[in-house]
């Protein structure tokens, strides 16, 4: 208080302190925000990691009393993930394929849906209701339900060219897979984009389940448009297919980033994965805890690889609109 | 239009003092209804319209199929599944499954724990991650930069990694090695504590601790899109809240909470719904025995008998209908909360 008071009588040098100091009493405030993850990060989440790491390098033994010894093998654990193990590189490299499909499939099917759904319609907030249930549900142990589900299988036989996923469901695959083969030989297309969209086609459960988030991040990203935008569009006598490439895409780019990012990292991290799958029956096996640990730090350094290459070039295209 | 109202000009009648009366030949309907529905740009719409519908109709049936499958298979009799005409309407309802399940995995247990479990949680980590969420997004300090990588870096580690040593953390839960001081593992004579470490699995504090930190499932996603609503609230509110003479933590509790409530129902929903389904940190930190949560009861029961022809079937219906159960208690709020969801997230600005 007294101090305060001296402050407000005295001239511009000191002044000019006074407000350096509020900006540090901001600064400290900001710290004490974010004191809680600085502080767990600190003393749980850092000893966590390092020790992912140290019990990579060892073998470990569990004690009769409670305890645990280590002892160190340097990269025998790496040696065996990589080289002895038969199926981990495998898995691995099918894994990565398989999610470097899937990952434009999800970012690109959810912009096109967050779309639809932002027009006005009727019944609009029933589908966002429904779009957004698997958000909601398709996680963990009900995803682990789903991952080998004969009975859905078995009910959707009757449901011809629609396949419901999640499994092996012969003769639906089958139909829908011949008749967009078909339809994509006469347009004259290469056999790969036919491969890649039947792929697609067969996992639309999956990939609809996979991309809520990004429709609700999409979603968030069409509403931040200033509509003035699209009025004058309309009014210069754009289409609506010109609108959405010269005005939408390059206003959404951004979260196109953002979201392809998110998607990177959710799909490599999600239970479903064949990679994390076969990680988690690795480490359900004798000994071999400290071999998981190593295989997932070979999987980490890769999915970083692959999240360092995405964000490189994508946001060579992005867009920012300069806003004042 | 323009020259019809020249042939027959309007008549104008002075009714009244203040009233006139206008006669004009209207345009027929049937020129009116031609005019305004047989054009392209109509036609164009009513094509638009239909492809929409239709598009959305079969994803929502994608979406909503394996609902109907489950809950048709759940009310089936053992003799459903042998029977190849019933597909998904059952012949011989029963609810044995249910009761069966609910009697014997121990559902209202599981119900009881998962819901302390996930509402602790989420309560928890809503709050802590918008507390991150603002400080990471209204002020501006050194190392900002540095925790907001930090945020992200937690949520590129997939969890597997750390399985193992997180289970050894919190197995031997230890602060900065102080229970091991204290409790003799470092110099024999300081040993002021009974034990070196405390073993925390199968209790709520693994969870609760991670959640306070912010570093539980999901929770960089949480404290990014907390930061990225803040960097959309207006600075000039807390501006005129300081001139006002209130203090950072006052502003917080009485502009920005209140403002914040709708994106905060969507965290609480995320945080509530994913750690109530999930089945990793359940498996780590907590043993069957010790605590039954939900991904727990996913089991045949004893008593159903299922040792005949269409085994496979029966048995993988008797899972759906336990996913059933475990997801009854989260649609219920879904139904009730989905408005905020959506609303919320409108309101986020989540851009760039």
């Amino acid at each position: 208080m007294n101090s305060e008071a001296k402050l407000t009588k005295a001239g511009a040098t000191k002044k000019r302190k006074r407000i350096a100091s509020l900006d540090a009493r901001k600064a400290r405030a900001g710290w004490v925000f974010v004191l809680p993850f600085v502080l767990s990060f600190i003393i749980i989440y850092l000893p966590i990691v390092i020790d992912s790491i140290k019990y990579s390098f060892n073998k470990i033994k569990i004690g009769q009393g409670g305890g645990y010894t280590l002892e160190f093998v340097g990269w025998e654990n790496y040696q065996e993930a990589l080289f002895v193990d038969p199926k981990f590189v495998q898995t691995l490299t099918s894994g990565i394929q398989q999610l470097i499909f899937d990952i434009p499939a999800i970012v690109i099917f959810s912009l096109f849906i967050a779309v639809l759904l932002n027009q006005k319609m009727a019944g609009r907030a029933a589908f966002r209701a429904i779009f957004f249930i698997p958000v909601i549900i398709s996680t963990g142990i009900v995803d682990q339900i789903d991952q080998a589900n004969t009975m859905l299988d078995y009910m959707s036989d009757t449901e011809e060219g629609i396949n419901d996923g999640s499994g092996q469901n012969a003769t639906a695959e089958i139909l829908s897979a011949v008749d967009i083969e078909r339809l994509f030989e006469n347009m004259k297309v290469g056999t790969e984009l036919v491969d890649y969209v039947v792929s697609m086609v067969n996992n639309i459960y999956d990939i609809i389940n996979r991309s809520g988030v990004q429709m609700l991040i999409y979603l968030a990203g069409l509403q931040s448009i200033s509509p003035a935008i699209y009025e004058s569009c309309s009014i210069d006598g754009a289409s609506a297919w010109e609108t959405f490439w010269k005005v939408t895409f390059p206003m959404i780019s951004p979260m196109i980033l953002v979201n392809a990012i998110y998607t990177v990292i959710d799909s490599f991290t999600s239970q479903s994965n064949t990679v994390m799958t076969y990680i988690s029956s690795v480490y359900d096996t004798a000994g071999g805890n400290v071999l998981s640990s190593a295989m997932s730090w070979i999987y980490f350094l890769i999915v970083l690889v692959i999240i360092g290459l995405v964000a490189a070039l994508l946001s060579a295209y992005v867009f920012y609109q300069k806003r004042d | 239009m323009n020259s019809q109202q020249t042939s027959n000009a309007p008549r104008v009648m002075k009714e009244s003092k203040n009233k006139i009366r206008v006669e004009f030949e209207r345009t027929p309907l049937k020129d009116r209804l031609k005019a305004r529905f047989l054009n392209m740009n109509f036609f164009k719409n009513v094509v638009v319209r239909i492809f929409t519908y239709v598009l959305l109709i079969g994803i929502s049936y994608v979406i909503l199929f394996p609902f109907f499958a489950k809950i048709s298979g759940s009310f089936m009799g053992k003799e459903d599944f042998v029977d190849v005409t019933v597909k998904l309407i059952p012949k011989y309802p029963t609810l044995d499954t249910y009761k069966a399940i609910i009697s014997e995995n121990g559902y209202f247990t599981a119900l009881f724990n998962t819901f302390t479990l996930s509402a602790l949680c989420g309560l928890i980590q809503t709050f802590v991650c918008c507390f991150i969420g603002y400080g990471l997004a209204k002020f501006k300090f050194k190392g900002n930069k540095l925790i907001f990588f930090l945020v992200i870096f937690t949520m590129v580690i997939p969890h597997r990694t750390l399985q193992l040593s997180m289970f050894m953390k919190f197995r031997y839960f230890d602060i900065l090695g102080i229970f091991d001081l204290l409790g003799g593992g470092v110099f024999e004579w300081l040993r002021i504590l009974p034990f070196s470490s405390i073993n925390l699995n199968n209790t709520y504090w693994p969870l609760a601790l991670l959640s306070f930190g912010g570093l539980a499932f999901k929770n960089g996603l949480y404290i990014f899109m907390m930061r990225q609503f803040f960097h959309g609230v207006p600075d000039e509110l807390e501006e005129s809240a300081y001139i006002d003479g209130s203090g950072v933590f006052r502003t917080f509790l009485q502009i920005i909470l209140p403002l914040s409530v709708p994106m905060m129902i969507t965290i609480f929903l995320f945080a509530f719904s994913w750690q109530w389904t999930d089945n990793f940190y359940t498996t780590v930190f907590f043993t069957k025995t010790g605590m039954t949560l939900m991904p727990d009861i996913v089991g045949v029961p004893a008593t159903l008998d299922t040792q005949y022809a269409a085994q496979n079937l029966y048995e993988s219906a008797i899972r759906n209908t336990c996913g059933l159960l475990i997801l009854l208690p989260l649609l219920v709020m879904y139904v009730f909360l989905q408005r905020y969801l959506i609303g919320g997230i409108e309101r986020s600005g989540i851009v760039g």
